[in-house]
């Protein structure tokens, strides 16, 4: 199922031998005004590095972003970002430049991502062109597919309601505290992927190639998100 | 509003939990934030699953010190033939991996997740910068024995303030020359009386030193002498002031602490002493100077027992003890001042009701001592604890003269014994007291009861002698104690068979060091078990520091005292002699903050503290003292070993 874009792209970049314990991923989160992508924007980007199973606690990247869309008012109240502190923020064309520096050649990983990614991809195609080169892999397309090999553990035997973000990091154990923003929902998507790695390895994933394989963003999940809890907007 | 960016607004929330939680580490606890800050920004985290081998033997060094956020893991060799040896457990802000780190050397031992585990790594470039820079840091990892940073540990409890108030100024803590001692005020001492008064007034004193012509301090004269002598009496203000000074000139040192100078108050009752600087007269401190200082003072309770003349006069001060303890916690008492703060009151009330009932019933046919043991005797009660006296009287000289003795000393016991049970002296549950005929006898008995339990250790002997050795005489005729000490001492050279016996006592109670897998393995369930403080910890200090006291002979009682006797006389002493102190003042205060706390809230006080509600640094210091004990406890074995069973 890879498209040619996906294709052309690993001709360019990729090394897919690298072994998934050693590769270098950026995990991401964004906020957002909404899930329209023609109406909604971004508001702020989150991410973390980590290197194989090691997160980098203080190397991370968080920007608010002064959004192109107005704020509305339940999205407030979810983010808790009032109009007036974003409204002094950089635009996204600065921000994003900031960020694919930061993502470098590293692997992109989210919960969800493509949602995350269309919008990113939006704004870079109005911006450059061009879409965000870096492949990237669905903490959740990996949960599903480690759910058809692992029926036995807890985590996996039962469909965990909404598939939403923090009821799987709970039944991994990953700390959650209260906070919620992009960087804290990375960083806690983070500790899930790191909590899968072994996993993979056990079922034998050794390289990106075979991650970035089975990881293949999982389309059409904002209606996974609709029905509970939202995890972007 | 606007608009300068800072870099990473969002990267706080994730370094601010780790910031808290390295907070409660050791040696982390000990950087400033700053440190902190850097050592937070440069840390990365990582996951391992249950079993899952982190540092393997003989492999090269890791690259990063890890400490433990969550989870634990158990450190094993293997050996030559392959097996396993467990060597240790570690949990929940324990770190691992250092030695290889620093050494540069292959890993020693295997490190393997005995839960799911997460771990903050710290790399070697950061971990060399702080033990370049930061020497409790240092300290912390280079220490082989707990003495380095366990008065941070007491540091650490104080911070807590469910114990501990605050903005008190604190007796103990306070050196003597910390205090508002101005220059001392002095005068010669055939000043005239209303000439020294006038000094005293202008300079707002309560108290004037003397000197005599050499200019040495020979006295003072305080305000209370000006009361009592002077205006009570009529004399003449033009008299010189050395007729009515006070010539007991008690001194501290101006490096020590003021708990020092309230104890001198309370023994030599007085209100004044000498602060000495450099060997030279450095000022005064009185008693209100320290009044002042903690509001409430252990002062003035024992003036209230010494002023009291009847028993049912010292119930209500008795019952202020209590009190006493809660407020030196707060002050933030070593366990051993708190100790000695009870045992000195104690021991007045003790006196003062011995006294009482002598008074009552007429002169004793013979002279008497008063004696006391168990943990009264080493002078480490804390609560009341249960009597445990006994009584030894001259021998009688005529059969007439014994069956007088026998007569006036068993209604004596027993009167005594029923007014400390009003004092808040529960009874002894095993009869340990003098009121029971068999701990009432004259002089020759109780050297022959102490001669039959050291040649023949029957196991009711052995603990007759764990319990009565350490006694001390309190009331009467103290040389008769003495005397019964020093026949012990001669009776004790060469009985190594006794001493066996004390040995297999001493290392009886082996410490709980599995125990503390519970903090390790298992979330729930299986180890809820608490650990008995005193049986697990006090027991085995007690009883091995009784053991060495006794091979060498010598008179202390109170187990910090032996230590530091024994210091110069015993090997074992000598090289462990400031870990048992630390060991031994830190689970005594333990023991003590948690019966506090028991009583403050209506319980009846115990031994069994929940560990897992320790701080990672009072579960590390309870571990070493653990593992002091059992270091001991093998070198016990050691020394007696064709004795051992």
């Amino acid at each position: 199922m890879l498209s040619l874009f996906e294709r052309k792209k690993k001709k360019q970049k990729i090394d897919r031998s690298v072994p998934i314990s050693e590769a270098r991923y950026v995990v991401l989160d964004t906020e957002l005004t909404g899930l329209d992508e023609k109406k909604d924007s971004i508001v702020s980007i989150g991410a973390v590095r980590m290197t194989g199973g090691r997160i980098e606690l203080g190397d991370t990247f968080y920007r608010l972003v002064s959004p192109r869309t107005e704020l509305k008012a339940s999205s407030v109240i979810i983010h808790e970002i009032t109009p007036s502190e974003v409204a002094a923020k950089p635009g996204i064309g600065t921000v994003l430049a900031e960020f694919t520096e930061f993502c470098g050649d590293a692997i992109l990983a989210g919960h969800f991502i493509s949602i995350d990614l269309s919008f990113l991809n939006r704004e870079m195609k109005r911006i450059s062109g061009k879409n965000i080169p870096n492949p990237a892999i669905d903490t959740f397309a990996i949960y599903e597919w480690l759910r058809k090999r692992n029926k036995s553990r807890d985590c996996f035997a039962t469909s965990l309601a909404g598939y939403r973000l923090y009821d799987i990091v709970k039944c991994f154990d990953v700390p959650i505290n209260g906070a919620h923003n992009a960087l804290m929902d990375a960083f806690i998507t983070a500790q899930l992927l790191q909590r899968f790695l072994p996993l993979l390895t056990e079922a034998g994933v050794e390289d990106i190639g075979d991650l970035i394989n089975l990881g293949i963003p999982f389309k059409g999940g904002d209606h996974f998100n609709l029905s509970g809890e939202f995890s972007n907007f | 509003m606007h608009s300068a960016i800072r870099p990473n607004p969002g990267s706080n929330m994730i370094l601010e939990d780790v910031i808290s939680f390295l907070k409660k580490v050791p040696p982390f606890q000990f950087l400033d934030d700053e440190n902190l800050q850097t050592v937070a920004r440069n840390l990365s985290m990582e996951f391992y699953p249950k079993d899952t081998v982190i540092l393997k033997q003989d492999e090269p060094p890791s690259d990063a010190l890890r400490i433990i956020k969550k989870g634990g893991v158990k450190v094993s060799m293997t050996s030559e033939h392959g097996d396993e040896v467990v060597i240790d457990y570690r949990g929940e802000g324990d770190t691992f991996g250092f030695l290889s780190l620093v050494g540069k050397d292959r890993v020693r031992s295997n490190i393997t997740a005995v839960d799911d585990t997460l771990c903050y790594l710290l790399g070697k470039e950061m971990l060399l910068k702080l033990l370049d820079s930061q020497l409790s840091f240092t300290e912390y990892f280079l220490k082989s024995h707990i003495t380095k940073y366990i008065d941070r540990t007491y540091q650490e409890m104080q911070d807590k303030s469910m114990f501990y108030g605050g903005s008190d100024r604190l007796l103990f803590t306070t050196r003597v020359a910390d205090m508002a001692i101005k220059g001392v005020i002095s005068t010669q001492e055939d000043t005239a009386i209303r000439e020294a008064a006038v000094i005293m007034s202008e300079n707002r004193i309560s108290s004037i030193v003397i000197m005599n012509r050499n200019n040495l301090p020979t006295g003072i004269v305080t305000d209370r002498d000006l009361r009592e002598k002077v205006v009570a009496k009529g004399r003449n203000v033009l008299e010189p002031v050395k007729n009515i000074m006070s010539t007991t000139l008690i001194r501290v040192d101006a490096r020590d602490y003021c708990f020092e100078a309230v104890l001198k108050m309370i023994k030599y009752n007085i209100h004044h002493v000498l602060v000495i600087k450099d060997g030279a007269m450095a000022g005064v401190i009185s008693n209100h100077d320290l009044m002042m200082l903690q509001g409430t003072s252990p002062l003035s309770l024992t003036k209230d027992i010494e002023s009291q003349q009847t028993i049912e006069g010292l119930i209500p001060v008795s019952k202020k003890i209590n009190n006493i303890v809660g407020l030196l916690l707060k002050e933030g008492a070593k366990a051993s001042n708190i100790t000695k703060v009870i045992t000195e009151i104690n021991d007045r009330l003790v006196r003062k009701v011995v006294e009482f009932t002598e008074r009552k019933q007429g002169k004793p046919p013979v002279p008497y001592c008063w004696i006391v043991f168990g943990s009264e005797g080493r002078k480490e009660q804390t609560f009341k604890t249960d009597q445990d006296n006994a009584l030894i009287y001259a021998d009688p000289a005529t059969d007439a003269e014994a069956e007088a003795a026998k007569q006036y000393f068993a209604a004596f016991a027993g009167q005594v014994r029923d007014g400390l049970l009003q004092c808040g002296f529960p009874l002894c549950p095993a009869n340990y007291m003098a009121s029971n005929p068999q701990w009432c006898q004259p002089l020759r008995v109780w050297k022959k009861y102490f001669l039959s339990w050291v040649s023949t250790p029957t196991a009711e002997a052995v603990l007759n002698s764990v319990a009565f050795f350490d006694f001390r005489p309190m009331f009467g005729e103290l040389s008769l104690a003495e005397t019964l000490r020093d026949d012990l001492k001669s009776l004790l050279a060469d009985q190594k068979v006794f001493l066996g016996y004390l040995a297999n006592m001493a290392i009886k109670n082996q410490p709980p060091i599995g125990f503390f897998k519970s903090f390790v393995v298992e979330k729930g369930g299986e180890h809820k078990d608490e650990l008995n403080l005193k049986i697990k910890g006090l027991a085995p200090l007690i009883d091995i520091v009784r053991l060495f006291a006794l091979e060498k002979g010598i008179s202390e009682t109170s187990t910090l005292e032996r230590i530091e006797t024994l210091r110069s006389m015993h090997t074992i002493v000598e090289e462990y002699a400031d870990d048992f102190e630390h060991a031994f003042e830190f689970i005594m205060l333990l023991r003590i903050h948690h019966q506090y706390q028991q009583l403050s809230s209506g319980q009846a006080p115990d031994n069994f503290i929940n560990p897992n509600r320790l701080s990672n640094l009072e579960k590390r210091s309870i571990k070493e003292s653990f593992q002091l004990i059992s270091k001991v406890q093998d070198l016990i074995i050691e020394r007696y070993k064709s004795l051992i069973w």
